[in-house]
């Protein structure tokens, strides 16, 4: 598979140039394959972290706020979780969802279903992990002041995440970050379907290797801004969560 | 106060690891009275303080409800619904003064009534100039007074203050006393934490000091007794 991979022409910095201005073209133009690519990648993310974020920031509090056993463990196989690789998570996913694994009956493989789920797994420890410290550096007191005030428990929670929310969002948009140029499990759940599962990292890994770079640059530039944007948006959050 | 206008704590225990900080400590508040809680540094009181907030649990504990014994979860509920518990240093949400206050309001009024009540109490701390500064940057004293104000929204029937006093001036002292005296005349029972019973001359009704584990009770007399020459001590008319 890989000797049929075309070289890329790097004879002329000319055809470089030539490729992003085609990229920039495409972009520019409204080429609406191209632009349901990046629809289908922001919806399938953008589930996925409205998916993953309410349980895995539960989760998040009950590991700052509450003394257990067997927290610990938690925490480190949360931080074990953190450095799988996205392949893996999509292979442990798809070897479930394909049609003799237990979950086959769903009929979910190569749906953006699967790869909601696939991103889901992919986002959600690194919710808990970076909401657990955003949490965890939240002072008690707010949290104690809040219930002494008469909040529910519900409210009191409410309170402190509102008191977190820089952290909280540094940690929704890492997980964004994170998911949305994944391609591992993208591509093993989704299984590339123009129209349908095929999303900005697939799209990228497949153009290329079909030699079609234009499509595969202008889909890069809009990831690399997307990453730009959401780093900017980070530091500020990080900027803002430091205590005073 | 819960039934009547007493309210009975026996038999609260708390140890930890090997420390017995609370010993089968007894003892009452009474609506419109205020108990001073001195002792040692690491005696027990803001142990003491923070389990009758509900903030903490105690090994075990029983309060006078008029009726059996009720479990810890039930204990809990009660306490919080009755005591108000203020720490030693406030905590301020992010937010402005208003918002602050706002905090302590149920949610069911409607905006105009809650703002209604948040000026209130905004005038009766004099905070009205700081209502719309942002809370976590006013000044040791100023945050005494919002969380003051806070706890008065809330109307406790019980309040637990924590060294009140410990890093405040003589002025914000001053300040402090006065609206605590004006939570007395309410009918609060108050139980306050501190070290200087003497920046409370007015106000404190019974001295209980904590002492390895157990609580004594100090003779009124007593502390009548302390040097009245303290430069914190003001006569009340
Ligand atoms: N969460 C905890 N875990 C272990 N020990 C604790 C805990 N909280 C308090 N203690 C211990 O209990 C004892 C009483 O502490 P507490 O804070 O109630 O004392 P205090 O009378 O308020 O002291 P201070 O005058 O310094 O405020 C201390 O020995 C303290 O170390
Ligand atoms: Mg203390």
């Amino acid at each position: 598979m890989l000797e049929s991979l075309p070289q890329p022409n790097t004879d002329h910095m000319d055809s470089l140039t030539t490729t992003t201005l085609a990229a920039l073209e495409l972009l520019f133009s409204g080429n609406s394959e191209l632009w349901e690519i990046i629809a289908i990648s922001f919806r399938v993310s953008g589930v996925a972290i409205l998916v993953a974020s309410p349980p895995a920031l539960l989760v998040a509090f009950i590991l700052a706020y509450y003394q257990f056993p067997g927290r610990r463990l938690l925490i480190s196989i949360n931080s074990t979780l953190l450095s799988v690789p996205a392949v893996v998570v999509g292979l442990t996913l798809f070897i479930l969802l394909s049609r003799q694994g237990p979950l086959g009956e769903w009929k979910l493989l190569f749906t953006q279903t699967a790869m909601v789920l696939g991103q889901i797994a992919l986002a959600f420890p690194i919710l808990v992990a970076m909401g657990h410290s955003a949490l965890q550096a939240c002072d008690r007191r707010a949290w104690e002041t809040a219930r002494t005030l008469g909040a529910t428990p519900l409210r009191a929670l409410i309170t402190i995440m509102r008191e977190a929310r820089f952290g909280l969002m540094a940690a929704l948009l890492a997980a964004f970050g994170r998911i949305i140029a994944e391609v591992g499990a993208s591509m093993m759940l989704g299984g590339n379907i123009l129209h349908y599962t095929r999303n900005i990292p697939t799209a990228i890994a497949l153009e290329s290797s079909k030699g079609e770079f234009a499509q595969g640059i202008a889909l890069g530039l809009v990831l690399l801004i997307l990453a730009f944007t959401l780093n900017a948006f980070l530091q500020h959050f990080q900027g803002k969560g430091q205590p005073a | 106060m819960t039934t009547a206008d007493q309210f009975n704590v026996h038999y609260l225990k708390k140890h930890y690891a090997k420390r017995q900080v609370l010993d089968e400590v007894t003892f009452s508040l009474q609506a419109g009275q205020t108990h001073l809680l001195s002792g040692d540094n690491g005696a027990g009181k803001t142990t003491l303080l923070r389990i009758l907030a509900g903030l903490e649990k105690p090994d075990s504990i029983q309060i006078d409800l008029g009726m059996g014994p009720l479990n810890w979860r039930h204990v809990k509920k009660t306490l919080q619904q009755h005591a108000l518990y203020l720490h030693q240093h406030p905590y301020m949400f992010d937010g402005t003064v208003n918002y602050n206050l706002g905090y302590a309001i149920g949610a069911k009024l409607t905006k105009r009534e809650r703002q209604r009540q948040i000026d209130k109490a905004l005038e009766w701390a004099d905070l009205k100039q700081l209502s719309q500064a942002p809370a976590k940057s006013l000044s040791g004293g100023e945050k005494q007074r919002v969380s003051l104000a806070r706890a008065w929204l809330k109307r406790p029937s019980i309040l637990l203050l924590d060294e009140p006093t410990s890093n405040l001036d003589q002025e914000s002292r001053h300040r402090t006393l006065s609206l605590l005296e004006a939570f007395k005349s309410n009918g609060t029972a108050m139980l306050l934490a501190s070290h200087d019973p003497m920046h409370f001359p007015s106000l404190i009704d019974q001295h209980l000091r904590l002492d390895q584990g157990k609580l004594i009770r100090i003779d009124n007399q007593n502390l009548i007794e302390f040097d009245q020459t303290h430069p914190n001590f003001r006569s009340t008319a």
